[in-house]
């Protein structure tokens, strides 16, 4: 009887240890941040050879030089151009706000003013911005608020600038009436805010 | 007379079968036995949420990248390879997610960064977004090896320059990949 002999093979392949394993893995992260819209607006600064009858930017006050004429005593003509750096990141909105519509004495006496006396000064405010004009008449009819806005549609950045002019001989009464005597003033506020 | 012999056949049966087992030794075999181990890779398990969470992005004063963005690293635990490997790591820039137009100049809906990858190859796998190219991305190694990976995220830019304002947007994303690839 002939002996037999049969190789055994086993053969196994090991199975992963951990499941997911394989020949080649990877992982993602996430990297996240946010941005929020913000605008932001520098200091003034004269521009250079635009100003006439203005002793220039104390601060952030504009001085006129010679408010009247010393020979009619009604209102000298003046004119400034002042710039600010500005950024907006976000479409927004771009308002000029007057505190008084005008230069108005800024200790007003209670007894009405004499007849034939101006006793505030209109003036217009022009903004330009982002390619964008803006107009304020100040028009010294009212002592009141009063403000101007334009809508811009885009993120922008760049220089804002503000031009003053007060027309000679402009009051709130007659043209080329006499003003009373007196410190006169108002305030001007320029914001860039989000679009409401 | 005739007479027949009658043999039993059991008797018969019995005696061949001790006949054939009547030996002093003997061998089964040879019996070759094999296995195969694949080379195989595992990232491991990821520690923290699978985030970089930078917050915001700007100094709100300025509307200018911040300075000091910085996220914890995210860290890859008992990553292994059964057999060398390489490692490499790819990052896409964060954007902005909803502000998808072509930003008005001085603006820039981009943050560059780099991405790296360390504790598996000598020299850490980087990759910088925005590169030209990222020599560094790919690293390799020459045994198997488990350990902990840890990736990190820094050295952040603005796209198109930091003196660029970023748009204004709620979110800004990007996404880090880390691969590890079994070599043979």
């Amino acid at each position: 009887m002939m002996r037999a002999r049969t190789p055994l093979i086993l053969a196994a392949l090991l199975a992963p240890a951990i499941a997911g394993a394989q020949s080649s893995a990877s992982q993602d992260l996430g990297v996240n941040g946010n941005v929020p819209g913000s605008c932001a607006i520098g200091a003034p600064r004269l521009a250079a050879g635009a100003q006439v009858n203005f002793r220039g930017l104390n601060g952030t006050t504009l001085q006129i030089d010679q408010m009247v004429d010393p020979t009619t005593l009604s209102t000298n003509a003046a004119s400034a151009e002042v710039r600010f750096e500005a950024v907006c990141g976000f479409p927004h909105r771009l308002r000029v706000e007057t505190q008084n519509n005008g230069l108005w004495q800024v200790h007003e006496r209670g007894n009405a003013p004499p007849e034939g006396f101006g006793y505030a000064v209109p003036y217009r405010a022009s903004v330009r911005w982002a390619d964008e004009n803006l107009r304020l008449n100040a028009d010294a009819q009212i002592r009141r608020i009063a403000d101007s806005q334009i809508y811009i549609a885009n993120n922008a950045i760049g220089d804002l600038l503000l031009r003053l002019e007060i027309d000679p001989g402009a009051t709130n009464e007659r043209a080329n009436a006499p003003l009373l005597a007196g410190t006169y003033g108002d305030t001007l506020r320029i914001t860039l805010e989000p679009q409401q | 007379m005739n007479m027949f012999k009658l043999v039993p056949t059991a008797l018969l049966l019995a005696a061949s079968a001790s006949a054939a087992s009547a030996q002093s030794s003997d061998t089964a075999g040879p019996l070759p036995i094999t296995g195969n181990v694949p080379a195989l890779c595992s990232v491991g398990t990821l520690s923290g949420n699978g985030t970089f969470p930078l917050g915001v992005l700007i100094d709100t004063s300025t509307g200018l990248l911040r300075g000091d963005l910085s996220a914890p690293p995210q860290v890859l635990s008992a990553a292994f390879c059964t057999a060398q490997s390489t490692i490499t790591v790819s990052a896409t820039p964060l954007q902005s997610v909803n502000a998808t137009g072509t930003p008005p100049g001085g603006f820039s809906r981009t943050v560059n960064y780099t991405a790296t990858a360390s504790g598996w190859t000598a020299t850490a796998a980087s990759f910088t977004t925005g590169a030209a190219t990222n020599p560094a991305a790919t690293q390799s190694r020459t045994t198997a090896f488990q350990g902990d990976i840890s990736v990190a995220v820094g050295a952040f830019s603005t796209g198109g320059g930091n003196a660029l304002r970023l748009v204004a947007d709620p979110a800004y994303a990007g996404n880090v990949t880390v691969t590890l690839a079994a070599t043979n």
